[in-house]
């Protein structure tokens, strides 16, 4: 269960002054959240597991980095995580793509309950996506949620590479335009 | 290489990439090349914040999926050595505030009317006095009892059983429901000790609060929270 972002600042000031029942508690109240990101981006239980503890380790080491009315608390502990994770995945050796794993975890948007609660904000984003190819959209998804590569993304969407970038580049052009509205 | 796009860009370019830089699109030098000029160039930085914010919204899409139970234990243990893979249930603060709501059964009136004398005994006063029995947790064969006394704002701590642990010293805290523990201090065994509470104290004592004393390293907890176990605990009883 996450907590409020109110909370979740409290407890990463806490964090940042070596309060370790703050850090634990703030590990409860976003380990779920976290480990989803690791477990999605990386695709393999237990390098995500790995991943995880090295996120909440640089977590303990910068929570005085955070600064509140930047991101909110969850989105800049997502973005640890997810940089992580990302990092993790570039430095792998290339080996043959899990489809399998990567399958099994293809689908896993919110739930029907996470999703009545979407913002507004996400709508925007979403509402901005749409306006998008369904492809290029989902290329789009597919780097920021998934980590895909544009080799990755050029093979899954069975175009060449040149292309690819095009596309991307194109739709973060009009992303920028649409979201900046 | 994506060199044509970057060149020509102008502005366009540099939010293109550094929207690819964002969703983590750009190969590992680049990326390192384009942070070191994000770093100096604060449109630049804007222009990060902006992408950062907004793919931010996708968030809500990572699914939540609990971590094994293995995994805290295994980060503590890297950040604060072992110290901390002690404890288990007891170090949970989820623990001390179900000890607090719940109210401990409580035993006041097995304790016997000597204990709590000498009670301040004043027929005109209206003050409250609250007595807390703290009774051994999983068979740690420490108890104590403690009395507050309104008027005066001392509380009065006596312990009843319990063997001394070496290099460990006892630690009462105060839990109010929802909150955390707040130290009142280290109490010696075989002692009375007379513990002054400010007026904040004084205030968030109330029936039901519930009194504990946890094993912490000598001189107290470390953290400001407890970090050892629960020895003995009981709720706050108006008398």
């Amino acid at each position: 269960m996450q907590g409020s972002a109110g909370e979740l600042a409290d407890l990463l000031a806490r964090t940042a002054m070596r309060d370790r029942a703050a850090f634990k508690l703030l590990y409860t109240r976003t380990s779920a959240k976290l480990f989803g990101v690791a477990l999605r981006i990386l695709k393999d239980r237990s390098e995500a597991e790995e991943a995880l503890q090295e996120v909440y380790v640089k977590i303990w080491q910068r929570a005085d980095r955070y600064q509140a009315g930047g991101f909110s608390p969850i989105s800049w502990l997502v973005a640890i995580a997810r940089n992580h994770a990302l990092d993790v995945l570039r430095a792998r050796k290339p080996v043959a793509d899990d489809l399998d794993a990567a399958l099994d975890l293809a689908d896993a948007g919110p739930n029907p309950e996470q999703a009545t609660v979407r913002s507004g904000e996400r709508a925007r984003i979403e509402a901005c996506l749409d306006q998008l190819d369904t492809d290029r959209a989902d290329a789009v998804r597919g780097a920021y949620l998934d980590g895909y590569s544009y080799e990755e993304l050029a093979s899954r969407h069975s175009v060449p590479l040149n292309t690819m970038r095009t596309w991307l580049r194109r739709s973060l052009l009009k992303l920028r335009e649409c979201l900046s509205a | 290489m994506s060199a044509e796009t970057i060149g020509s860009g102008g502005e366009d370019g540099d939010a293109i990439r550094i929207g690819e830089y964002a969703l983590g699109l750009l190969p590992a030098q680049e990326a390192a090349a384009l942070a070191r000029q994000i770093a100096e160039e604060p449109a630049l930085a804007a222009e990060l914040r902006f992408w950062q914010s907004r793919l931010s919204d996708l968030d809500e899409e990572f699914a939540e999926v609990s971590p094994p139970a293995a995994v805290l234990p295994a980060i503590e243990k890297r950040l604060f050595g072992s110290a901390e893979a002690r404890g288990g249930l007891w170090e949970s603060l989820g623990f001390w505030r179900g000890l607090a709501a719940a109210g401990v059964a409580v035993a006041v009136l097995s304790l016997g009317a000597h204990m709590l004398r000498p009670v301040p005994v004043d027929p005109d006063a209206f003050a409250v006095q609250l007595v807390a029995a703290l009774n051994a947790q999983e068979g740690s064969g420490v108890q104590f009892v403690a009395l507050f006394d309104a008027e005066t704002g001392n509380v009065r701590i006596t312990s009843l059983s319990g063997e001394p642990v070496p290099d460990r010293d006892f630690e009462l805290w105060y839990i109010e429901a929802g909150s955390d523990p707040v130290s009142m201090g280290v109490v010696p065994l075989d002692a009375r000790t007379e513990i002054p509470l400010g007026p904040a104290d004084r205030a968030r004592l109330t029936p039901g609060t519930v009194l504990a004393i946890t094993l912490e390293p000598q001189g107290g907890s470390p953290t400001g929270d407890p970090t050892g176990p629960v020895v003995a605990a009981g709720p706050a009883t108006p008398i």
